[in-house]
């Protein structure tokens, strides 16, 4: 018996040998680090590749946008952008913690943030031992770093500190924050790349984001109080922003609307733009096609490339028009307003004027033809009844002998009284009544061009997104001036920026004779609309507390939006760590 | 009766072959009633009550010769019976020497003692070795049920649900206390959940572990609706379900959700069978929604401010979009033992089920066999068991096809001069339905061999080598419809899944007795390999030429490329375990077991687990002071503690750091400025993972209290548990404490944090009779079940994402401290105000509805599941009615959220009367996410009622070659009572957000069918 026992375990032995196992995990479809990167470009391209996301319309864009006195977004007919109440929300400064666009813009700064950092890790030590290429990177990112702070501290109030990826961040709030901005960027604006402008940061945008941080320092200090904006800030701005337009390097684009084509990439007034190709399905046009209307295709080219009837202008960012130009249509009277490029032949235009807005008074008369490559739409802030292509039933353009025709736009979207019967007609009263939130009302903004390489009107643009360009340079420095008393020279600068605009000569703004905070005020919404400045320069012009259409909140705590509930949540573990901003 | 006969034939000749059928079972239910008639007289069956009395004494033994006491002595026809003392020892007075005493004892088989002269007897039980009726496979082993310590509960064939089956949970939905299966919608083998003793984990790792005949199924992915449908319901045997810590901790870190023990049928000692079963069902839509008809609606358009576009026609598209679904199955098995020596079970299956949509059918083709071999007197003993199944699944465009059904202006005609309508740039259903295809083709192979030997008396040693292969190959393609853009380009989306489950276990088990004491002993080795794999391309742009797109040649363009994804992956598994059972004289037993698992999806500081639990068990009507008891045939208490852990839902290498260099969507960046295409991109470093090396299994820690009865001569028997399970180290997918991560969310066991389930689960069985000719079977079970969060350090946790135009990022579970999984959190909907839009509870009381407004509004998961059922035996005829239900859920009707709004309506779009129940509400009035769209759950489903007549084939001429023949009429779904007014309560089509799982949502749910079966059973 004891034999068979013995031949037994030796028998089964190899069985339990076989399957020993240490545990340890295959990869089968990922490695560990990728093979396929070059260290230099495989660091940096992450880190700017995501700044286009961080940007995006649904994460910090809309978050600073629709904030301001210069977007609303209401709940489009019920059934559009109502999204959980979040840009409701926003626009009504009753954020909460839990509200997804505030998560959104907070997760997309975060993560680019350690993206950077991961950056500066790899080429640290590779500048440290002296390769050329990896220091310059290395000041690129520390660059980036700074600036994406400086995106936090604007909206939290705050930045998070952090040298090496094992320590916990360090959260610097106030001046701390500020000073931690200023080194890095201080650090590297006397070594980094002078000539690499738009698509990367160089020695300009350097000192554009020097010029911004003590444009706002007064704000950041002390973001609930008064600012107390200090002459040794304003000197400060005074000087970077002189440095750049010194350099002789940019120029302000005669045709402001140039500023935001598909060939902006070679626009001279650019100083740090995020460079789109049409090559990646994210290279958006999300800034075009946002506020657009549902029912317009502005590219007959593509049959899916329609708007969304996301946010309108108000009506009181459209009143600050009117307020400068009196009795004259600041269409005509402001290169900046307008554009007009759909040009609607004599008869054609006489045949609408003639009708309703009703589909049901058309004739063969009430369209023109064109190529669909050589149509496309007016720019700039979009008032009245659209032209466009048309659908049929079978959903493709209506086409005539030579192309498309082009006829005012059927309204296909919402619940309005014009739905299937009626025109596209902007209206000038957005709000969130019921009428007030038809898919039709409010003005739009078609500042960017809607891309001609993008298929569908939100991917593979190639419009570079203008993150920082001269004008905003001049509007920097003649308002350090204005502060500092100097309000000749704000004036100059003013009229510099205004006076350049000179493509079309009849819609040249004329020269402002003189200028208050006020005036300045509405200058930089004029020149800078929708380009993610508004919400930042009604703070430090303390109006942000003011009432506008649907906003009456004026509780100072709101200027810094509340930290996502998850985050706080997550560490909660660690007291006092990262405490929620006061008032939420 | 002659008469009738002829008119019968008569009929069938001139009829068609369902009036035979008819007429047959006509005659089949008459004449075993005429031939009764004349029996109830006969005086043989009349009991002539004797004087004479005689007294008989004996000893009651088991095949080993051990006294066997609590044996029950009966005399035959009489309720006249005692029981064996504790040395198996008896005495009876009988009638008379005619008398035929019965010996009966659990887990033997029935023997039959003529008295004669004899004044003592001495009766050896045969162990009933082959009968499951009372004994449960526990994990690696089984048992006698009155040794079972552990809270396991037991179903065999003739308990099953009956009808159109696809797996083995509709075999089960409310058969077992405190197992609540819920099908996820009524398409034929939709997914189910299936939850025992409650929800322990936020992700979607919920499901029970399934061990087939020893072989332990691995939960991954397999590319179809239910992984489950791959096994012949027709060839399982029992299914055991092991619900507490005890009886499941021997299957260690997979074991926390329970276990589903499913056994196949085997060759039966001394029978040699073939049976033949040949079904055919129809499937209707058991309950349609209550839209508006074209009349209704071309007054109701108009009625809340649209103008209506009227096309002319009067559709109901539910009646268009919706068939009769025939469903097929036949079955075919053989099954024998040889010199009991070898035994044998074989089955073919084809079913072939449709559903109610168009292009939705499941066929499977299934085939087993089970074989055992033993050699050296019984010492070595080899099984076998190999099934091999293909399944064929179409699927509709489910979505779609609800929305349209529903929402589609009913005054457009489906066709238009005999071809489809064109509807304003929309697809009609009809054409979606030529053009669209999602064909799904499993095939799978489940084997595996394990030989045992008993090396000396009591010791033995198995091997269990098994393999589980599955290959999924999934074509969902539209041809291109030049008749509407966006449309003429077709799609295909191909997806390959290739699963590969390999298991080698090894256990020594050594029984031994000794006077009254028992020890069985188990320890074992297990490895357990599960690889994955898929592959997904997706093309575009393909010709119009009659050709399916999957069989077509495609060029890949720039405007339309071919994408390619793959993804693959190992999880090993390695464990020791064993267990310790210890019975005193089968009155105090108890079972130890420990499972030490390690796992390759652990973190490399935690690889292994440890899985300890104790149970306790007290045979009470085995107890001297219970031996006068005349009430009690089984007493037993039950106590159990143990912890078990859970690792599903966590996925693989998550414990990993992982970089990748990718050119994807915002990690390249044109750094050169010179860039014209993607191939001059550089590749960027990103982090894929933040590792986690402290990783682990979630634990989870129950106690159970059980007590078994049976009384009045086993009339009624019963179980009732108590359980309380809590799960701590619970895995999430979280938000990282430092805002400045690779990832901003990581793999990570939350601490402190738990999810308590505690209940009481009660089941209880009475079978009578009435005279001779009726029996019955009368009982059910009810289970209640208390869920909550606690120490939760998040304030809320939402999931369940709400969808469609204006929904982006809207929730609608949310779970929080205090509350249970499943919890709908939103606002609560007060009415519409005057401005005619709707008005929500300020929770924060701040005069704006924000979601800070926000509540917990109950849960979708029921408190309470309860079952009941009937089965009346009638001479030949058999009844069964089950019914199920459960209550205190909610279910948001997702469906009306998006579809049945005045907004709708006002564009031409059709609703229910729901969308108008506000007169002043205004069309643009949010259908926002809140208590508005919230319903209760509960209900009362008549599951299934079958009625069936066995018939003697002797009386149609049959009686040489078939052995028995049973017709039956199976209704499933027959009646549903609840207030739900979508189509079913019986729902879970949400979306999870970040993992964690949500419970009851509807969204465009495949709708229930009612379906009629008439099947045919034959056995030769």
């Amino acid at each position: 018996m004891k034999n068979k026992i013995k031949f037994i375990i030796y028998a089964l032995s190899p069985l339990f040998l076989l399957n020993c196992t240490d545990l340890e995990e295959e990869r089968l479809d990922e490695a560990a680090f990728g093979e396929q990167a070059e260290t230099i470009s495989g660091a940096l391209a992450p880190a700017y590749g995501y700044i286009s996301w961080t940007w995006r319309h649904t994460n910090y864009y809309g978050l600073q946008l629709i904030t301001s006195d210069e977007a609303i977004l209401p709940y489009r007919g019920g059934t559009d952008w109502y999204d959980g109440g979040k840009f409701m929300a926003a626009h009504k400064h009753t954020i909460t913690p839990s509200n997804s666009l505030v998560g959104a813009g907070w997760d997309k700064i975060t993560t680019n943030l350690s993206r950077t950092l991961s950056a500066i890790e790899v080429l640290t030590p590779l500048s440290e031992a002296g390769n050329a290429e990896a220091s310059g990177a290395l000041y690129e990112m520390i660059a980036l770093r700074a600036y994406l702070n400086m995106l936090m501290l604007d909206g939290w109030g705050l930045v998070l500190q952090k040298e090496t990826s094992g320590v916990l961040s360090t959260v610097l709030r106030g001046q701390d924050a500020i000073d931690n901005i200023e080194s890095d960027l201080s650090s590297v604006v006397d070594k980094i790349n002078s000539n690499r402008a738009p698509g990367r940061i160089s020695q300009s945008a350097v000192w554009g984001f020097l010029a911004r941080l003590h444009l706002n320092a007064a704000v950041y200090r002390d973001p609930y109080g008064t600012p107390t904006f200090t002459s040794d800030d304003m000197n400060k701005v005074i000087e970077y922003t002189s440095n750049i337009i010194s350099s002789n390097k940019f120029s302000i684009s005669p045709e402001y609307f140039d500023l935001f084509n598909d060939e902006n990439n070679s626009n001279p007034e650019l100083i740090f733009a995020l460079d789109q190709r049409g090559v990646l399905k994210r290279e958006h046009s999300r800034w075009a096609y946002w506020s657009l209307a549902g029912s317009w295709f502005p590219r007959p080219e593509h049959p899916s490339a329609d708007g969304t009837d996301g946010p309108a202008i108000t009506s009181d960012f459209y009143q600050t028009w009117v307020d400068a130009y009196g009795s004259t249509d600041p269409a005509e009277a402001d290169a900046r307003f307008y554009q007009k490029n759909t040009i609607i032949p004599a008869d054609v235009l006489a045949d609408f004027e003639g009708r309703s807005n009703l589909l049901e008074s058309e004739t063969e008369n009430s369209y023109y033809c064109v190529e669909p490559t050589e149509f496309e739409i007016d720019r700039g802030i979009i008032r009245g009844v659209l032209w466009g292509p048309r659908k049929g039933s079978n959903g493709k353009f209506d086409t005539c002998d030579t192309g498309v025709k082009i006829m005012p736009v059927k309204q296909r979207k919402g619940n309005g009284p014009d739905r299937d019967v009626g025109y596209v007609n902007h209206t000038r009263q957005v709000d969130f009544t019921n009428e007030g939130s038809y898919h039709n009302t409010g003005y739009r903004v078609a500042k960017y061009q809607f891309s001609r390489t993008s298929p569908n009107g939100n991917n593979y643009s190639s419009v570079d997104l203008v993150l920082m360009r001269l004008a905003e340079i001049y509007l920097m420095r003649a308002e350090a001036k204005l502060r500092n008393g100097d309000s000749g020279g704000a004036l100059t600068d003013v009229n510099t920026v205004r006076s350049s605009r000179n493509a079309r000569p009849a819609q040249t703004p004329a020269a402002l004779t003189s200028l208050n905070l006020e005036s300045m005020y509405r200058e930089r919404g004029f020149e800078l609309y929708w380009e993610g400045f508004r919400r930042t320069d009604q703070i430090r012009f303390g109006k942000y507390e003011d009432s506008w259409t649907e906003k009456s909140d004026s509780d100072p705590n709101n200027r810094l939006f509340p930290i996502p509930q998850k985050t706080v949540d997550a560490a909660s573990g660690n007291d006092g760590f990262l405490e929620q901003n006061q008032g939420y | 009766m002659k008469k009738n006969n002829e008119y019968c034939i008569y009929q069938s000749k001139r009829y068609s072959k369902l009036s035979l059928k008819i007429c047959l079972a006509f005659l089949i239910a008459f004449v075993p009633m005429v031939g009764t008639y004349g029996n109830a007289e006969n005086p043989k069956d009349l009991k002539i009550q004797s004087a004479i009395q005689k007294t008989i004494s004996g000893t009651i033994t088991d095949d080993d010769g051990m006294p066997l006491p609590g044996a029950n002595i009966v005399e035959k026809g009489t309720s006249n019976g005692v029981q064996t003392d504790f040395d198996g020892n008896f005495t009876i007075n009988v009638s008379d020497e005619n008398a035929v005493l019965v010996v009966s004892f659990v887990g033997f088989l029935n023997q039959e003692i003529e008295v004669g002269n004899q004044n003592s007897v001495a009766v050896q039980l045969m162990s009933d070795a082959e009968s499951l009726e009372e004994v449960v496979v526990t994990g690696y082993g089984s048992q006698r049920k009155s040794d079972v310590t552990g809270a396991i509960s037991s179903i065999k064939t003739e308990d099953f649900n009956r009808g159109v089956v696809a797996n083995p949970g509709q075999l089960l939905q409310g058969k077992i206390s405190g197992v609540n299966v819920t099908a996820t919608s009524g398409e034929p083998g939709a997914a189910q959940n299936i939850i025992i003793r409650g929800i322990g984990s936020l992700r979607s790792g919920t499901t029970p572990l399934f061990v087939v005949d020893g072989f332990i199924i691995d939960n991954s992915s397999f590319g179809v609706t239910n992984p489950l449908n791959f096994i012949n319901p027709q060839d399982i045997a029992s299914i055991d379900v092991l619900k507490d810590a005890s009886a499941a901790a021997i299957y260690g870190a997979r074991a926390a959700n329970g276990v589903i023990v499913i056994t196949t049928k085997k060759g039966t000692m001394g029978k040699t069978e073939m049976n033949l079963s040949v079904s055919t069902a129809m499937s209707n839509i058991s309950n349609s929604v209550d839209v508006f008809s074209a009349a209704e609606f071309r007054n109701k358009v108009p009625s809340v401010g649209g103008t209506l576009n009227d096309f002319g026609g009067n559709t109901n598209w539910q009646d268009e979009l919706m068939r009769t679904g025939i469903s097929k199955n036949i079955n075919f098995s053989m099954s024998g033992n040889v010199n009991e020596k070898f035994s044998y079970y074989t089955s073919l299956g084809v079913d072939d089920q449709s559903g109610i949509f168009n292009n939705s059918d499941l066929k499977r083709y299934s085939g087993r066999l089970n074989l055992n071999q033993k050699a050296w007197d019984g010492r070595l003993n080899i099984d076998m068991n190999l099934t091999a199944t293909r399944n064929v699944n179409n699927r509709p465009n489910i979505g779609s096809s609800v929305i349209d059904m529903l929402q589609l202006n009913p005054t457009i005609p489906v066709y238009t001069n005999g071809e489809p309508t064109v509807i304003q740039d929309l697809l009609n259903p009809i054409v979606r339905n030529e053009i669209y295809t999602n064909e799904i083709v499993n095939n799978r192979i489940l084997a595996n061999f394990a030989p045992s030997l008993e090396i000396i008396d009591g010791l033995t040693y198995k091997l269990n080598v098994g393999v589980d292969y599955s290959s999924t190959n999934q074509d969902m393609f539209e041809n291109p419809y030049n008749e509407l853009e966006g449309y003429e380009d077709g799609s295909l989306y191909n997806r390959f899944t290739l699963n590969t489950n390999s298991l080698i276990e090894n256990t020594l088990t050594y029984n031994y007795t000794q006077g009254d004491q028992n020890v069985i002993l188990l320890v074992g080795h297990s490895y357990q390999e599960a690889t994955y794999s898929h592959k997904i391309y997706e093309s575009e742009g393909f010709s119009n030429n009659g050709i399916e797109p999957r069989y077509q040649d495609q060029i890949s363009s720039d405007v339309l490329p071919t994408t390619l994804n793959g993804s693959a992956f190992i999880n090993e598994q390695q464990s020791y375990f064993g267990r310790v059972n210890y019975g005193y004289a089968n009155k105090y037993l108890v079972t130890a077991t420990l499972r030490a698992d390690g796992s390759s999806k652990f973190g490399a500081n935690n690889k292994y687990g440890y899985f300890p639990s104790v149970a306790l068990g007290w045979n009470i009507s085995s107890e001297d002071f219970m031996s006068d008891n005349e009430t009690f045939s089984n007493l037993k208490l039950r106590a159990s503690w143990g912890q078990t852990g859970n690792q599903d839902g966590i996925p693989s290498k998550v414990s990993l750091a992982s970089y990748k260099d990718t050119k994807g969507e915002n990690d390249t960046y044109p750094l050169s400025g010179t860039e014209s295409s993607i191939d001059d991109y550089p590749f960027g470093t990103v982090p894929v993972r933040t590792p986690n090396p402290n990783l682990q299994w979630e634990v989870s820690t129950q106690v159970n209290v059980g007590l078994d009865f049976s009384a009045f001569d086993s009339k009624l028997s019963g179980t009732i548990d108590y359980f309380n399970k809590v799960a701590t180290d619970v895995v999430l997918f979280a938000t990282s404490i430092d805002p400045i991560q690779p990832t901003a969310s990581n793999w990570t066991n939350i601490p402190d944090m738990e999810i308590q389930n505690s209940g009481i689960e009660i089941a209880l069985n009475y079978n009578g009779s009435m005279g001779n000719d009726i029996t019955y079977d009368i009982g059910g079970n009810v289970s209640s079940i208390d869920n909550k969060v606690a120490n939760s350090p998040f304030q809320i946790l939402t999931t369940g994402a709400a969808t469609g135009a204006g929904q982006t990022g809207a929730t609608i579970n949310g779970y929080m401290n205090g509350e249970p999984i499943g919890t709908f959190y939103m606002k609560e909907f007060i009415g519409i105000g005057s401005d005619g839009l709707s008005q929500y509870r300020d929770v924060v009381a701040d005069g704006e509805s924000l979601d800070n407004d926000r509540a917990a509004q109950g849960t979708a998961l029921p408190n309470m599941i309860y079952a009941f059922y009937l089965n009346l035996n009638y001479k030949s005829f058999d009844l069964g009615l089950n019914f199920n239900g459960v209550s205190g859920n909610k279910i948001f009707n997702h469906t009306k959220m998006s579809l049945f709004s005045t907004s709708q309506l006002g564009r031409n779009l059709n609703t229910t009367d729901f969308a108008t129940l506000y007169p002043n509400e205004d069309n643009s009035n949010a259908n926002e996410v809140s208590t508005r769209y919230l319903e209760d759950g509960s209900y009362l489903r008549l599951n299934n009622a079958t009625l069936g007549y066995t018939l003697d084939p002797q009386i149609i001429g049959l009686g040489d070659f078939v052995q028995n023949i049973r017709l039956s009429l199976t209704g499933q779904n027959l009646f549903v009572i609840t207030d739900y007014s979508g189509f079913d309560p019986e729902v879970n089509t949400g979306s999870d957000i970040g993992g964690i799982q949500t419970f009851g949502i509807d969204r465009f749910t495949y709708p229930m069918p009612k379906t009629i079966l008439f099947g045919l059973n034959a056995s030769f």
